[in-house]
């Protein structure tokens, strides 16, 4: 899809306003836009496959890179169903059943809700910046526009799913277009574009996140942002089994 | 003037409340087959018998405000068989959990059976809930789910393990209170305060239930449970480890119960289980349950008598697989072995999502293997069962 473009010594992005040498900048600028220090998320997660396909509303809250909670709105089914994660620790919780159900290591490969995402997707979502070495790739171009190229690679002391992943961000709002997931062999394993970009509350943020499995072309996850807020604060115990499994 | 001032409380009251209904219904339809001993012993003959059930939960809720909620779930559960004439003992496996509450005091059901048909009507959740930042008070009919086991849960006896169950969305309700205090982040302290009049012998005597559970969080990989007490005429004492390592989850549970406190006559028990939890892959779900319930020489093995304890009397073993053949179907196969009398009981389902909230399912039970002990004539009377449910979430 990409093509490679000229590589440079340095880089612009017009949102940062400067010439960038260091990709962790980049990536942290990226971050901090998509997800503040806090927020409160309104979206809706569809699973699609050319014969059927399923929608789940989600409502999510994050502090910091370390707590996040999501209750699922609909469907009847899933409803009430809450996930917490507090630094490498997660639960879900059932609340017809009040039961609570820590995700185990075992389990992180799961696939999140039978969606293209794992639980490892939500549980080590944010820590690219940390488990990650970063280097820029030669640009590529595609439909004109050309994109500037991070490629994460991990760390060796650190476990995590995906031994490298490519990021391709826009040039002139240094958010991430997409990220290319490998596995240990080098081949893609899937791939998650953002687009619609739009401006919600004072943050510049992708709307539309699509993923999409290399092995299931046909097949995909797209996470659509209704609503996003930045300016919340939260209750100092709201990311905690309390607030799990309370009301 | 006591109306008008209801009138005018009302719509306070309505802004202050969100109230909130969901449920499911399932229709579910098998055949029992396959029992040459239940002739033999105990000249029941149900080979090639039909058996339907269906049943719905309808689950409530209504929150005062971001600290209260009453949440209540309504239970009912027809089922139409043949197999009930004669006092037959087949259903009682069919409609496992028996019993949906498991301490019981206000009773909140109704039953009614026939010589072809039986309907449960049970409140088996109807409790309050309070939270503040540092307690949660609960009164009322409730849940306790606690545990790592799914077949084989010791050290939670309010609340039987739904590996057996073709039913969903279902736990058993518990009549008292729970006050729950978040000692800090990583530990929670839970006491207890249940009775139980029984849903058999409902003749007024209350049996006490004074219960601890502990839950301790060591590190990211050691969880420590615990649990003691006083729970329908015995102590009882015991603990849970988890661990979790790179790729799994291991977990360990013991529960020692005394002699009756009151003179009846008993004998100490005592549970161990050791589990084995791996996703393989992002598809392929194992687990391995196994251990040891001692058995209680005073419960009555030579009918069908589960009673409160699992259809393995001492000894068992136990694997599950759940496998996602496509995301909208999921197949799943559970063994498990009575290893001191060979009986082997095997579950097999396959669970179809046909969107719109409709799901549908493919089951069978069966016994494998009976076995050629006679330390548990019950297991030989076992069932094997095919059959289909179609269930719709709302």
């Amino acid at each position: 899809m990409f093509k490679k473009f000229k590589a440079k010594d340095f880089v612009f992005c017009v949102a940062l306003g400067a010439k960038v040498s260091n990709p962790d900048e980049w990536l942290n600028y990226a971050d901090d836009q998509m997800r503040g220090d806090r927020s409160h998320g309104e979206m809706t997660m569809t699973i699609e496959t050319p014969n059927w396909t399923r929608t789940l509303e989600i409502e999510s809250d994050v502090e910091g890179k370390s707590q996040a909670i999501t209750t699922i709105n609909s469907p009847a089914k899933e409803k009430g169903i809450r996930t917490l994660r507090i630094d490498n620790n997660m639960w879900n919780y059932f609340p017809k059943l009040k039961r609570k159900v820590a995700v185990s290591s075992s389990m992180l490969l799961a696939s999140w809700m039978g969606s293209d995402f794992t639980n490892d997707d939500v549980l080590k979502a944010s820590s690219m910046s940390q488990d990650y070495h970063h280097k820029f790739l030669p640009d590529a171009k595609v439909n004109g526009v050309v994109y500037k190229v991070i490629e994460n690679t991990a760390k060796s002391n650190t476990k995590v799913m995906w031994p490298k992943v490519v990021t391709y961000s826009s040039k002139s709002d240094c958010l991430p277009r997409q990220n290319d997931y490998y596995d240990k062999q080098g081949k893609i394993k899937r791939t998650m574009t953002f687009s619609e970009i739009k401006k919600l509350d004072g943050h510049l943020v992708p709307a539309l996140w699509v993923m999409k499995p290399a092995d299931d072309p046909d097949k995909k996850t797209i996470i659509k942002y209704q609503n996003i807020i930045f300016k919340t604060k939260f209750k100092s115990n709201h990311f905690s089994q309390q607030s799990l499994t309370a009301n | 003037m006591k109306i008008l001032f209801l009138i005018l409380l009302l719509p306070t009251f309505a802004n202050a409340m969100r109230a909130d209904l969901t449920g499911n219904v399932e229709a579910q339809t098998r055949e029992s087959m396959n029992n040459e001993q239940a002739k033999e012993d105990l000249f029941q003959d149900w080979n090639k018998e039909k058996f339907h059930l269906v049943y719905g939960n309808l689950d409530g809720k209504v929150e005062f405000d971001n600290n209260s909620f009453i949440d209540t779930n309504w239970f009912v559960r027809y089922t139409n068989s043949e197999l009930y004439r004669n006092g037959y003992v087949a259903p009682q496996i069919m409609t496992f959990p028996r019993k949906l509450v498991a301490r019981d005091v206000f009773q909140l059901q109704h039953k009614s059976q026939t010589d072809h048909d039986k309907t449960e009507s049970v409140l088996n959740k109807f409790f309050y809930e309070w939270d503040n930042d540092e307690q949660t008070i609960i009164v009322g009919r409730f849940y306790i789910n606690y545990g790592q086991g799914e077949i084989f849960n010791p050290i939670n006896p309010f609340n039987q393990p739904t590996g057996l169950t073709s039913i969903q969305q279902v736990a058993q309700g518990n009549d008292g209170g729970e006050v729950r205090f978040y000692m800090n982040d990583h530990h929670i302290l839970e006491f207890y305060l249940l009775g139980d009049k029984g849903i058999e012998n409902y003749d007024g005597k209350i049996d006490r239930t004074v219960w601890v559970h502990g839950e301790y969080q060591a590190n990211d990989q050691l969880q420590l449970d615990y649990v003691g007490g006083e729970d329908q005429n015995r102590d009882k004492i015991g603990g849970q480890i988890s661990y979790r390592l790179s790729e799994a989850l291991v977990f360990a549970q013991t529960l020692y119960q005394t002699k009756f406190v009151n003179d009846d006559p008993s004998h100490d028990l005592w549970d161990v289980l050791l589990g084995f939890d791996q996703q393989f892959t992002n598809k392929w779900h194992f687990r391995f349950e196994g251990g040891h319930q001692k058995k209680n020489r005073f419960e009555d093995f030579t009918t069908f008598n589960f009673g409160d304890r699992f259809l393995p009397s001492e000894y068992f073993a136990a694997i599950a697989n759940t496998y996602e053949v496509h995301p909208l179907v999921k197949v799943s196969a559970t063994l498990i072995n009575d290893i001191k009398t060979g009986f082997n009981y095997g579950i097999a389902k396959a669970t179809f999502d046909l969107g719109h909230s409709l799901e549908a399912e493919l089951f069978g039970f069966s016994p494998v293997g009976k076995g050629s002990s006679t330390d548990n004539p019950a297991q030989k009377l076992v069932t094997t069962d095919l059959g289909g449910a179609l269930r719709a979430f709302f």
